[in-house]
């Protein structure tokens, strides 16, 4: 198929004008309305770079960038270890193995805003109600500072995508054939020199699919923060996409909040090509 | 070999317990379900003392339920139907033509992967609100729009395994283009439309912020109205996890009935 | 082969099937207000009381067949105000929609209709109308009257031995607490408040309101219009917070309305909150004895304004100026008949149990206890006002978030009110 030929633009047409429409124009938009004083209805005058120089003086962008960022880096890691550890268990022959698979899976199928507020009620009621029976002081009080609200977003992220990124490793141990983790066991090879030197190495292609997917994921997480914890206490559980929307619509400051998506979407952008240049150098060095 | 046969009985014991607590919350949700308010505060973690299906009742009617579950159904089935469709065709084109010109396009694409939905977000309900198409039209459009990108990927990546002496075989039969994808190539990207439809049912049934924006009350989808048991100050917590009942068990039952296609749609997409 | 052409036809039956369907969706949608009729579209931010409302419309509709009405709540996960600006910056602008006051009307200046030819703004109680007036113009209807204070048990102030009626000022209050936890065991309860710090508006709009609003005396548009903000009271303020603070079940910063008001006021764990009418169809649902005989409210004692209670005009309908000339006409007489006919008034304080904010209303007929006492208050003048509409729009969430780094810790209060005016300031120029 030419790209000269009429079957070629056909085929295409569709799905470009739905990005063009949906995608590019109000990115561009967005991108004009950033350097304006645009309020949401009107422009009315251009101010160049002002928003984007006041975003390095904003403290609050710049700790729930901080925030995001180690909510990120702890949730990949946590979500891989639980992922892989996961998959191990249930490619074993148990007997519960394909109920397991299901269950772990299950919480996907629920929107984040729901398990938001599904966990809410099991951080604040049920983890009091637990800890006055066993008197655990540790389970009072959480979602009430910042490091309980920080743990509760990494709780429900893993909780919520676990299942997800354990078939991603499931599908790459299913593909390593049996007969080499046995020949190891028989040369002797304890479980731990088995998993670093056999397991490990074939299954490091999902561990780059999975960490893609987890570190996109938690970047733009909204939905769970949102009905989690909504930012609180005193904003310092606020992340990135909430502080945007919040800066747009909570401060009514819609340019600057569009100055701050621009910032962010460039930030996202940096982080995937990043990771795309490691692993295809990665690759050729394999 | 006896030692084996124990770990295996440990790990199956490990497994159970790590399966009851990822289990725990949907236990929860559905014990509390069948309490009054008042029951719900004075006892979280027990069995109802006084079970009641009152809740269900209320939660059925303020989620207008049916008229919900069938707006959600229509704007995840066309929304699905119509990112299959085109994306398939629109990934066709690309692998089959290996230019510089495809080459950029593709990675269009993928790059829109990453822009936040936030960036986009006011000016696009401007634009489609000057088009008068602030509905459920809209709303499928713009799925397209904000779906295509994944799926051109992933049935790029698995039509590079398609020798293409297959459709230089059609041809030479005299189909044109449009038969010989339709009815030679597609079939053969089952597994990876299964995995597009999938991940996107996943996003689409579930999708809050978006149809916010748009839907009008009366094409309001069953998340949307989820929100008035969430009113500004007050949890209406027994119906709402009553209502959360409701809603699950149509997810429920489908990831039962579609779960082979599922895990192995997911497993796809990822090794792709 | 075989097998996957019949793949393919379904997926292509299901393709068309949602595109016809869609199709046909969407002409319904157009045609949801019937040819020929004046349609008002209604966008508000209550979820609490829609399906009355939607009642009220449709009885209007019956008396009305040239009208057709339809309601739009906005609920919990999106922002109100979110979702209405995001409807005018698309162009699907409402007939009639609710803004809080001078503050959140102030984008929307351009569409607001003038109403004071209205009858029911000849109707609205004194100082109702303030807060949407511009010299002798009306652009806004009041919704109601609402109003908030210490929200008691009376058991439970009966068995401590404690009179209600002579908790004046803050030195009465903090006895009368003192005695409360004194007697926690005897009265069966954890703690004498549940101060819910996790909500902002519980703690700034409300509770700092009261101490702001005598320094603007009590006027909407005097806070609308300063450029800082003296906080004179600062310290009365901050004695309260400690209060409730000290005296409450902990931890605060993450306990919300829904437990304050139902798992330990209804449950009685605790004999004293600071909340509103509000929560009487609440406390009501759970337990309506308790809510029928066992509910008193008390002022939060001001230094020179005691026995006043913070009552104001939560909300106000405006009409959107930027339609035809018939149906702003139409959107009016809605709103007249809503608030001045007697089937109107009937559904206004029986099923949507409004405190009026109306003459002509038979106050004998409010629905509820603690509504009767505060209109109470508000007839007799004993009211401090709701000014903190006419705040900068995010301020109090901001002052909310100082106060709760307060509690937290990590701030003391000297910051908490300097960066709190220094914010006011800076949003005000």
């Amino acid at each position: 198929m030419k790209s000269r030929e009429f079957s070629y633009w056909l085929f295409l047409t569709p799905v470009i004008l739905s990005l063009t429409l949906v995608v590019i124009i109000p990115l561009l938009f967005g991108l004009y309305y950033s350097f304006t004083d645009w309020n949401g209805l009107t422009v009315s005058t251009f101010i160049g770079l002002d928003h984007y120089m006041r975003v390095f003086e904003d403290q609050r962008f710049i700790s729930s960038l901080w925030f995001t960022i180690k909510f990120s880096v702890v949730t990949v890691i946590l979500l891989n270890i639980l992922g892989l550890g996961l998959a191990l268990l249930v490619t074993k022959q148990l007997k519960s193995s394909h109920l397991l698979r299901t269950i772990f899976f299950m919480p996907n199928l629920i929107g984040g805003l729901i398990l938001g507020f599904i966990w809410q009620f099991i951080f604040i009621s049920v983890f009091s109600d637990i800890g006055s029976i066993f008197g655990a002081e540790s389970l009072q009080g959480w979602l009430s500072s910042p490091a309980t609200g920080f743990w509760g977003l990494v709780i429900l992220t893993s909780w919520q995508m676990a299942g997800y990124i354990m078939i991603i490793y499931i599908a790459y141990l299913q593909n390593i054939p049996s007969e080499l983790l046995e020949a190891a066991e028989v040369d002797g090879a304890n479980a731990f020199q088995r998993f670093r030197h056999v397991l490990f190495p074939l299954v490091a292609p999902a561990f780059t699919v999975s960490m893609f997917l987890t570190l996109s994921t938690a970047f733009k997480i909204y939905d769970q923060n949102l009905s989690l914890t909504d930012g609180g206490p005193y904003n310092s559980t606020e992340m990135v996409a909430m502080n945007i929307v919040n800066t747009a619509f909570t401060y009514n400051e819609m340019a600057y909040g569009q100055a701050k998506a621009i910032i962010f979407f460039i930030f996202v952008a940096a982080i995937a090509i990043t990771q795309v240049y490691y692993n295809k150098k990665r690759e050729v060095e394999l | 070999m006896k030692g084996r046969k124990r770990r295996l009985y440990v790990l199956e014991i490990l497994g159970i317990l790590l399966g009851l607590l990822w289990l725990s919350p949907f236990y929860l949700i559905a014990v509390n379900a069948f309490k009054t308010n008042r029951d719900i505060f004075a006892d979280v973690l027990g069995f109802p003392s006084n079970p009641t299906i009152q809740n269900f009742i209320q939660a059925f009617i303020d989620l207008q339920f049916l008229q919900s579950l069938f707006n959600s159904l229509i704007i995840t089935v066309a929304s699905i139907g119509i990112i299959v469709f085109f994306s398939s065709m629109a990934a066709y084109a690309l692998a089959r033509n290996k230019s510089k010109l495809s080459s950029v396009i593709l990675l269009i694409f993928v790059a829109a992967m990453l822009i936040p939905f936030q960036a986009v977000m006011i000016p696009l309900v401007a634009l489609f609100g000057k088009a008068e198409m602030l509905n459920m039209v809209g709303l499928i459009f713009m799925y397209l729009g904000f779906g295509s990108s994944l799926a051109i990927f992933l049935y790029h990546g698995a039509m590079t395994s398609i020798p293409s002496t297959l459709d230089e075989a059609a041809i030479i039969d005299g189909a044109n283009k449009f038969q010989t994808f339709w009815f030679i190539i597609f079939p053969l990207l089952k597994p990876i439309s299964v995995t597009v439809g999938i991940l996107n049912v996943i996003w689409i049934w579930n999708d809050f912020l978006l149809p916010s924006l748009i839907l009008s009350d009366s094409e309001a989808t069953i998340p949307l109205r989820m929100f008035y048991f969430f009113g500004q100050y007050t949890k209406q917590w027994h119906l709402a996890l009553a209502g959360l009942t409701i809603v699950i068990i149509p997810v429920i039952v489908f990831y039962f009935i579609a779960q082979k296609q599922i895990i192995k749609g997911v497993s796809e997409g990822a090794v792709k | 082969m075989r097998k996957h052409k019949g793949f393919t036809m379904v997926l292509l039956t299901f393709l068309f099937l949602g595109i016809f369907l869609s199709a046909c969706m969407s002409d319904d949608s157009e045609n949801q207000h019937a040819e020929g009729k004046i349609s008002i579209d209604i966008y508000q931010g209550k979820v609490e009381f829609r399906d009355q409302f939607i009642k009220l419309a449709e009885k209007y509709e019956e008396e009305n067949p040239d009208v057709s009405i339809s309601v739009t709540a906005v609920g919990g996960g999106t922002d109100y105000f979110t979702s209405l600006r995001s409807r005018f910056s698309a162009g699907d602008e409402p007939e009639i929609f609710s803004v809080a006051g001078p503050s959140e009307a102030e984008d929307f200046k351009q569409y607001l209709s003038d109403l004071s030819d209205t009858k029911a703004a000849s109707l609205a109680l004194e100082g109702t109308l303030d807060g949407l007036m511009e010299g002798e113009q009306v652009y806004g209807l009041p919704f109601n009257q609402e109003g908030y204070g210490l929200i008691y048990n009376k058991k439970m102030f009966e068995e401590a031995g404690i009179d209600a009626e002579k908790i004046l000022t803050y030195e009465d209050l903090e006895e009368a607490v003192q005695k409360l936890d004194s007697q926690k065991d005897e009265l069966g309860i954890e703690e004498v408040f549940a101060l819910p710090a996790n909500e902002e508006w519980v703690i700034s709009n409300h509770l700092a309101n009261t101490f702001i609003a005598p320094e603007f005396n009590n006027s909407v548009m005097e806070a609308y219009e300063s450029g800082t903000v003296p906080f004179e009271k600062s310290e009365e303020l901050k004695r309260i917070l400690d209060l409730q603070n000290t005296y409450s079940i902990q931890p605060t910063l993450s306990m919300d309305y829904s437990q304050q008001v139902e798992q330990y006021f209804t449950l009685e764990k605790v004999a004293i909150i600071q909340q509103g009418n509000w929560i009487y169809p609440t406390v009501a649902q759970m337990d309506q004895t308790f809510a029928e005989d066992n509910l008193g409210i008390l002022p939060i004692p001001v230094e020179g304004h005691e026995g006043k209670l913070p009552v104001g005009v939560p909300n106000y309908w405006v009409v959107n100026d930027n339609k035809d000339d018939e149906v702003v006409e139409a959107s009016k007489d809605f709103l007249n008949w809503m608030y001045t006919s007697e089937e109107g008034k009937e559904i206004v304080l029986n099923d949507l149990n409004f405190i009026p904010a109306y003459e002509g209303f038979d106050t004998s007929e409010i629905a509820d206890p603690l509504s009767r006492e505060i209109y109470e208050y508000s007839s007799k003048g004993y009211t401090i006002d709701w000014v903190f509409v006419g705040f900068p729009t995010p301020w109090t969430d901001s002052l909310g978030a100082n106060m709760q780094e307060y509690i937290d810790g990590g701030k003391t209060w000297e910051e908490v009110i300097e960066d709190s005016r220094r914010e006011w300031e800076g949003m005000r120029q």
